[in-house]
């Protein structure tokens, strides 16, 4: 803000608001971070470990947290025991490969809808904006019938085609609106010179290569995060991470050791991919309507 | 083929923020050849699209007014518009559209305000990029996973926030997660914790956005910080606020996972929304059909808000394209 400009003299009252501000930061700070920070020490502690806290309101006893032998043991178990390498793949598989047929079909749809002018274009638009926004539960719904009938509950091929119908409709959604800030004029150019439709398309794909990629990577953590379309319609052959975890929890005694764990598993290569696309993060999640 | 500059119709002008636009309709792609070969392009996308969201939309109205019968062999039963009817005399479908909005609700006011306080001391400050980083990562963890995460720090016997909690003096008996007020509370905290760095972020960008000369102007006639950001910034952040409102809205009900994972709905229905009450009576109970009525008037929602948010994306005075520079 501009005040940056205006000379301030210190008083009382603005020393004691700047202190404010950044006791807040440092709450804000503090109440993002902890939760990781706990999640992750926690999958290095083994299960006696994990359940040390101090005595109530004894705030000295803060320290137990960081009281342990660290070890490994849940990582080991999560995949030699749980079989976390097969889950992991299969998340993979599922993910990637609804990323990659909805970014494929969805960036030629984009195209076409970016540079044609028709009747109809809006209704049509304004579907596919609504299918992305349907909730899971209900798109669920009938899915399950229709996949059931078909044989494909329990199956990679299954999963993929259900994660493909909120990623498709948000990769031609958001691909559209990076079409749009293309040029025309490329093109025009391009076909001015004797160039082709292909050739003239070709001309313009270096302009929107990086965000075709970001969006491809950000299907894939749509996919990977998801858990509902996972249980059901995954549920047996088509297992993925979330479910995994999911399903260590058991009647008897919670694994609290390996669902920490498994979080982090889950979490980590997610999270390095969104600091990869940082630049794109934004207009992603808010289907393009705010830009960085 | 003849590249032609002249347009069919008259080109839109819009004057925006003293900046002229003329919207170009290029004839080079407004042929019939050309739109012949776009046609083709557009096919596969909505040919896929289609047979996975058109086809079950219609397998679901078909749904809706059967007994579905999920046993092989066994035919569905005809019931008309009964699964709808008997909707309103279903309690806890009427307890969880006012769950959701409670839920909404409250996850809503938090998140903007703490999402705009933090955007509005960030910005253009040293330490903008070390939280904007920070921001990212509890984006970016799997719902299911924050659940467990909170579920694990919300324990009776081994949790951190139910020890801190007790410790402050706060919570008096009983678990977090088995009081109906604090379980509320506990979920909404885990969607808050979750995605008040995506309001900040979106604040941020509008923030970047606020005309300087105006804020400057107004400065010169005297306003202070205060009445700068309400006169002048607010004012400019409204559309990223109602977007932001409008997403999050969207997801609140779009994803349950968290709530499923963390109470399933419970303690007696306190954190039940609609969204949870359809799984339920979906893949708990299996009435498919009745499942379906639930999932129907969900849909109609989702429409009803998917009718706002192209608006945010259409109105040329809020002028925010997708992807352009708004």
């Amino acid at each position: 803000m501009a005040s940056r400009e205006i000379v301030r003299y210190k008083s009382p009252a603005r020393s004691a608001f700047s202190i404010l501000v950044i006791l807040f930061l440092i709450a804000f700070f503090v109440w993002t971070v902890l939760p990781l920070a706990i999640m992750l020490i926690s999958s290095f502690k083994d299960l006696l470990d994990a359940f040390k806290l101090p005595e109530e309101g004894d705030w000295g006893g803060v320290g137990v947290m960081f009281d342990f032998e660290p070890t490994g043991a849940h990582y080991v178990e999560l995949f030699t025991e749980k079989h976390f390498g097969l889950y992991m793949r299969n998340s993979l598989i599922a993910s990637l490969g609804s990323a990659v047929v909805s970014v494929f079909l969805g960036s030629m749809a984009a195209y076409a809808l970016s540079r044609a002018e028709f009747r109809g274009k809006k209704d049509l638009l304004f579907w596919i904006i609504s299918t992305r926004m349907a909730p899971v539960v209900a798109v669920m719904v009938p899915l399950y019938v229709i996949f059931r009938s078909s044989g494909l509950v329990g199956t990679l091929p299954g999963l993929i085609l259900a994660y493909t119908t909120f990623n498709l409709p948000f990769a031609i959604w958001i691909l559209k609106g990076f079409f749009d800030n293309v040029p025309y004029a490329i093109e025009e150019a391009a076909q001015c010179d004797g160039a082709n439709r292909w050739q003239a398309l070709r001309m313009i794909m270096p302009l929107v290569a990086p965000g075709v990629a970001a969006f491809i990577v950000l299907c894939v953590l749509f996919g990977w995060n998801d858990f509902l379309f996972a249980s059901i319609i995954g549920s047996g052959g088509a297992k993925t991470l979330p479910v995994a975890t999911a399903e260590l929890v058991q009647p008897v005694k919670i694994q609290w050791g390996s669902i920490m764990a498994a979080g982090v598993i889950t979490t980590v290569p997610m999270m390095f991919l969104g600091f990869l696309i940082r630049r794109y993060m934004v207009t992603g999640l808010t289907m393009g309507a705010v830009r960085e | 083929m003849a590249v032609n500059a002249t347009h069919r119709e008259p080109p839109e002008q819009t004057a925006y923020r003293g900046v002229r636009r003329v919207d170009y309709v290029p004839q080079l792609f407004n042929n019939q050849p050309a739109r012949f070969y776009l046609m083709w392009m557009l096919l596969p996308a909505v040919l896929l699209l289609a047979a996975i969201s058109l086809y079950p939309f219609v397998w679901l109205i078909y749904m809706s007014l059967h007994e579905v019968q999920l046993a092989p062999g066994k035919s569905d039963l005809w019931v008309g518009v009964d699964n709808f009817t008997r909707l309103f005399s279903d309690k806890n479908f009427a307890r969880g559209w006012v769950t959701l909005f409670k839920y909404s609700a409250l996850c809503l006011a938090v998140e903007i305000t703490l999402g705009v306080l933090v955007a509005i001391i960030l910005n253009n400050s040293r330490l903008e990029k070390l939280f904007i980083t920070i921001f990212l990562m509890p984006m970016m963890m799997a719902p299911v996973v924050a659940g467990f995460l909170y579920m694990f720090l919300y324990n009776g016997t081994f949790g951190w926030y139910f020890w801190l909690l007790r410790s402050l003096g706060v919570l008096d008996g009983g678990t977090i997660l088995g009081n109906k007020t604090w379980a509320m509370a506990a979920v909404v905290a885990t969607d808050v914790w979750q995605w008040t760095p995506l309001i900040a972020l979106i604040t941020l960008a509008g923030l970047k956005r606020v005309p300087q000369e105006q804020l400057e102007a107004n400065m010169v006639d005297g306003a202070g910080p205060l009445r700068n950001f309400f006169s002048v910034a607010l004012p400019n952040l409204y559309p990223f606020l109602l977007i932001a409102i409008l997403l999050r809205f969207m997801d609140n009900f779009r994803f349950i996972d968290t709530i499923l994972i963390m109470t399933g709905g419970g303690p007696a229905n306190a954190t039940k929304i609609l969204p949870t009450y359809l799984f339920d009576v979906s893949f708990k109970f299996f009435e498919l059909g009745r499942g379906a009525a639930i999932a129907f008037t969900l849909l109609l929602l989702t429409i009803l808000l998917g009718l706002f948010l192209t608006k945010m994306f259409e109105d040329p005075a809020r002028k925010i394209k997708p992807g352009g520079e708004g």
